[in-house]
């Protein structure tokens, strides 16, 4: 009951956060230089026509005024219409986010066993030979940039050794674990060190807390305090700032997706701003914004659950 | 009969450091052998050694035979078969010690699951067993709570039986009343006293409290600077000390200390007073509001005292009863939310605009030494830095006046460069101290000052403080949860409860003929030095 409380509490609060992203990107939408129009009915249309379609659109309203009529939509549930598919927004999102969202998940799903392996590798053997490896190899990964990397994967795997496909999204589920494998592995490289080494020095400071010793007095041996206690507690400073990688995926799926042609939320962001299609750049900007609220919110409540003095 | 357990120069190094250096003692079965000495004299390192509980970099030398088979020669496997079977330990602080993700009853379970064959119904029966036997109220309960939903007692009553679980035949036991209030002490040094009798349990025992060595063990260890100085009965050592230290660690006792209460100045108007002060902590929530409920969690309620000059007042309770609340409103780190403070006849508002000239009158020095400093200023900046920020003495003068402050409060000049983290816990203090006299106050409010520290330290401090008052007519607010301390240095004593005052005179007439329940019960838990072995 408690819970449920919170829940509504926090997707209360979520309204003026929403509210506010629409503000702010409707605001730089107009404030982009470039007219949706003539990019929709190209170079030689006429004046007059151009005048028609705008005043169709409500492009010449006042801006309050068009953002008033936007947000009556948003609330009726309608997004707009795409200018250039000319089919609503709503339908566009629906067929892009299960992309990004599958992509997302994928990349977690990779990504999470190596970082508890790795971590939990070098946290037990500190300033070890394999930590020190580890640690090179991690500010490597975290160095390199995710485009050049994305390139050089597609470059290597996929076309000299044609082991994966390098674009799109395929049509069966085992088609898409094989396309979107190296769009999530090269995102992986630069999420994992960064999850390693904040696990990494939880691991090792709760490896010197008290209840440690108290475990070792008790006989339980170190790979079961290790286990049993010290793992648990490491958990929650990682798992925090998994939630912001999260949500950091999710804007970083433009780059990865661009060059994998991943058809995906990121790339129809992409080229809806360069179409200047305000509508399809608002309503994916409000979905990602909304994932990411529930993605904290989800991450909040799964501490809650691992840590009892987190009481909602 | 043959030792239970027989340690032979044990000796432990760090590096180059020497924690322990050629100790040696016998333990016979069913006996209780206590520890004292201060703080990194050795005593929890030569528990720890002989489980071989300590961080990798020390190098533990000797033999400690456990019924003839050498602990620290052991093989890992076969140690963890002794550990928490035949030799359990428990710790100084229950709430670090105690894992926070996992329930009381899985805890104590622990160790039964690691050494026996108990499992589900008969497991959980047992833990319940052994919550009851460690006296926590409801079992049933409490085994589901978290650690942190317990008080500081309850949760040493749980470590004790997570430590009980195996029918031990040695419990080490390192400070396990250190962290406690006085009531919570002694039932605590009661629960071990009686689990001594009823299981013939041998016990070593390790304190820096010789009173609380006295109520549990018969036998004594004296350890200092890494080695034993003296052994014997604890009786015997008590009434008639061999080695010099040992003498001055009895004396340094609160049992043995003078009583120094200055003399008031009968018949002035009192210098500080408080009517009706309540503080609460948290806010009002709009269900409050709306309800006409105050909100909130009252720390303090309805406090009235008065202070005349030259006097020293006690204020006693124990954690959570609001004491260190009180003296935070007196110096405007918390806003009470209702009554008033008068200073030297006029009203006061320590939050409000007058709060740094009242502050230059009324200086309050805080519990732990080392956080009450900041780590990267040095002795001569910490102490320099009110005379500068509030310019006390001309700016050219500052170095000098800060020698003159070190000297009063007993520091040697060449400490002037020194960080905290160089310095021990008595040095800080007394920085802390001058730091305070920097202001040149007439009040001093000292919040438990002496009870992060070793009892010769203590001794010093309180010998310091009392010189000061004397020497500089200084009025001071003593608060602590040590009865023995406020009986030795106050004219008169507040007894504080869940944020009331229970009762308030004289310290004399409140020792000897206590009105209430609470107080009698506080002044029965002090520890001393003649209390009898179990």
């Amino acid at each position: 009951m408690k819970t449920l409380r919170y829940i509504l509490l926090r997707l209360l609060q979520a309204v003026p956060v929403l509210l506010g992203v629409s503000i702010v990107t409707f605001a730089l939408m107009v404030a982009t230089p470039g007219d949706p129009i003539r990019l929709l009915v190209g170079d030689r249309a006429t004046p007059e026509t151009i005048a028609l379609i705008r005043d169709r659109y409500g492009l010449d309203d006042p801006i309050l005024a068009q953002y008033v009529t936007y947000l009556r939509n948003l609330l009726q549930g309608d997004l707009g219409a795409s200018l250039r598919y000319r089919v609503p927004v709503s339908q566009l999102i629906a067929q892009h986010y299960p992309v990004t969202l599958f992509l997302v998940i994928y990349t977690i799903v990779l990504t999470l066993p190596p970082v508890i392996a790795l971590s939990v590798w070098s946290a037990r053997r500190q300033s070890g030979v394999a930590d020190q490896v580890i640690r090179l190899l991690g500010v490597v990964g975290l160095a390199v940039p995710v485009f050049w990397l994305a390139l050089l994967f597609a470059r290597f795997f996929g076309v000299t050794l044609g082991w994966f496909p390098v674009s799109g999204f395929g049509n069966s589920f085992g088609e898409h674990l094989l396309h979107l494998f190296l769009p999530a592995l090269s995102t992986m490289i630069w999420v994992v060190p960064i999850l390693v080494r904040n696990l990494r020095s939880a691991l090792l400071d709760e490896m010197n807390r008290d209840y440690v010793l108290t475990g070792l007095s008790k006989g339980l041996g170190e790979r079961q305090v290790f286990r049993t206690h010290v793992f648990p507690n490491s958990i929650l400073p990682t798992l925090n700032l998994f939630a912001v990688i999260v949500a950091y995926l999710l804007g970083g799926s433009v780059i990865v997706e661009t060059v994998y042609a991943v058809p995906g939320m990121g790339k129809l962001m992409v080229e809806s701003i360069l179409a200047r299609d305000y509508f399809v750049v608002q309503g994916a900007t409000l979905v990602f914004a909304l994932t990411t609220i529930l993605v904290m919110l989800a991450v909040d409540l799964l501490s809650t659950a691992i840590d009892p003095r987190l009481s909602p | 009969m043959s030792a239970l357990l027989r340690v032979q120069g044990l000796s432990v190094r760090f590096g180059s450091t020497v924690a322990v250096d050629d100790v040696s003692f016998e333990l016979e079965r069913g006996a209780a052998l206590g520890i004292v000495g201060e703080s990194g004299s050795g005593k929890s390192v030569t528990c720890r050694a002989l489980l071989r509980l300590l961080p990798r970099s020390a190098r533990i030398d000797g033999r400690a035979a456990f019924e003839g088979r050498d602990l620290l020669a052991l093989p890992e496997p076969e140690l963890n078969r002794i550990r928490g079977k035949r030799i359990a330990m428990i710790f100084q602080t229950p709430a670090s010690h105690l894992d926070p993700l996992m329930r009381i009853g899985d805890q104590v379970a622990e160790t039964l699951r690691k050494h026996t064959e108990m499992r589900g119904r008969a497991l959980r029966e047992e833990v319940l067993r052994l919550l009851d036997v460690v006296r926590i109220p409801d079992p049933d309960r409490w085994a589901r709570a978290y650690p942190h939903q317990l008080s500081g007692g309850m949760k040493q009553r749980a470590m004790i039986a997570g430590a009980l679980a195996c029918q031990p035949d040695l419990l080490l036991a390192d400070e396990p009343t250190t962290a406690l209030d006085a009531t919570v002490q002694k039932s605590v040094l009661e629960l071990l006293a009686q689990l001594r009798r009823e299981r013939n349990l041998s016990m070593i025992f390790v304190s820096h409290d010789l009173g609380a060595v006295a109520q549990v063990c018969d036998d004594l260890l004296v350890m200092r600077r890494a080695r034993l100085v003296e052994s014997g009965p604890v009786r015997r050592v008590v009434a008639a000390p061999r080695h010099a230290y040992t003498a001055q660690l009895i004396a340094s006792h609160p049992d043995r200390l003078e009583a120094a209460p200055p003399a008031a100045l009968s018949g002035a108007p009192p210098l500080v007073e408080a009517k009706g002060v309540q503080v609460r902590y948290g806010s009002r929530t709009l269900a409050d509001l709306i309800a006409g409920r105050e909100g909130g969690f009252i720390a303090v309620e309805e406090a009235d005292f008065s202070v005349s000059p030259g006097e020293s007042l006690g204020i006693v309770g124990e954690s959570g009863s609001g004491k260190s609340t009180l003296a935070r409103a007196l110096v405007g780190l918390v806003r009470p939310r209702k009554g008033t403070l008068v200073f030297d006849g006029a009203p006061a508002d320590p939050a409000g605009p007058g709060r740094i000239a009242l502050l230059r009158e009324m200086q309050l020095v805080y519990q732990h030494p080392y956080e009450a400093l900041s780590p990267r200023l040095t002795v001569h900046a910490a102490i320099a830095e009110p005379l500068r920020r509030h310019r006390l003495c001309p700016r050219g003068a500052v170095d000098e006046r800060v020698r003159e402050l070190m000297a009063q409060v007993d520091l040697a000049p060449e400490l002037a460069a020194r960080l905290p983290g160089q310095l021990s816990g008595g040095q800080c203090q007394r920085v802390a101290i001058a730091r305070a006299l920097a202001f040149d106050p007439r009040v001093l409010i000292a919040d438990e000052v002496t009870s992060a520290l070793d009892v010769t330290l203590q001794a010093q401090v309180l010998g310091l403080l009392s010189r000061l008052q004397r020497e500089r007519g200084l009025t001071m607010i003593f608060i602590s949860h040590d009865l023995s301390l406020i009986r030795r240095l106050c004219n008169s004593v507040i007894v504080m409860r869940r944020g009331r005052i229970v009762e308030a005179g004289a310290t004399a007439a409140v020792f000897d003929a206590p009105r209430e329940d609470y107080t009698r019960e506080l002044i029965a838990a002090m520890p001393h030095l003649e209390g009898s072995a179990a």
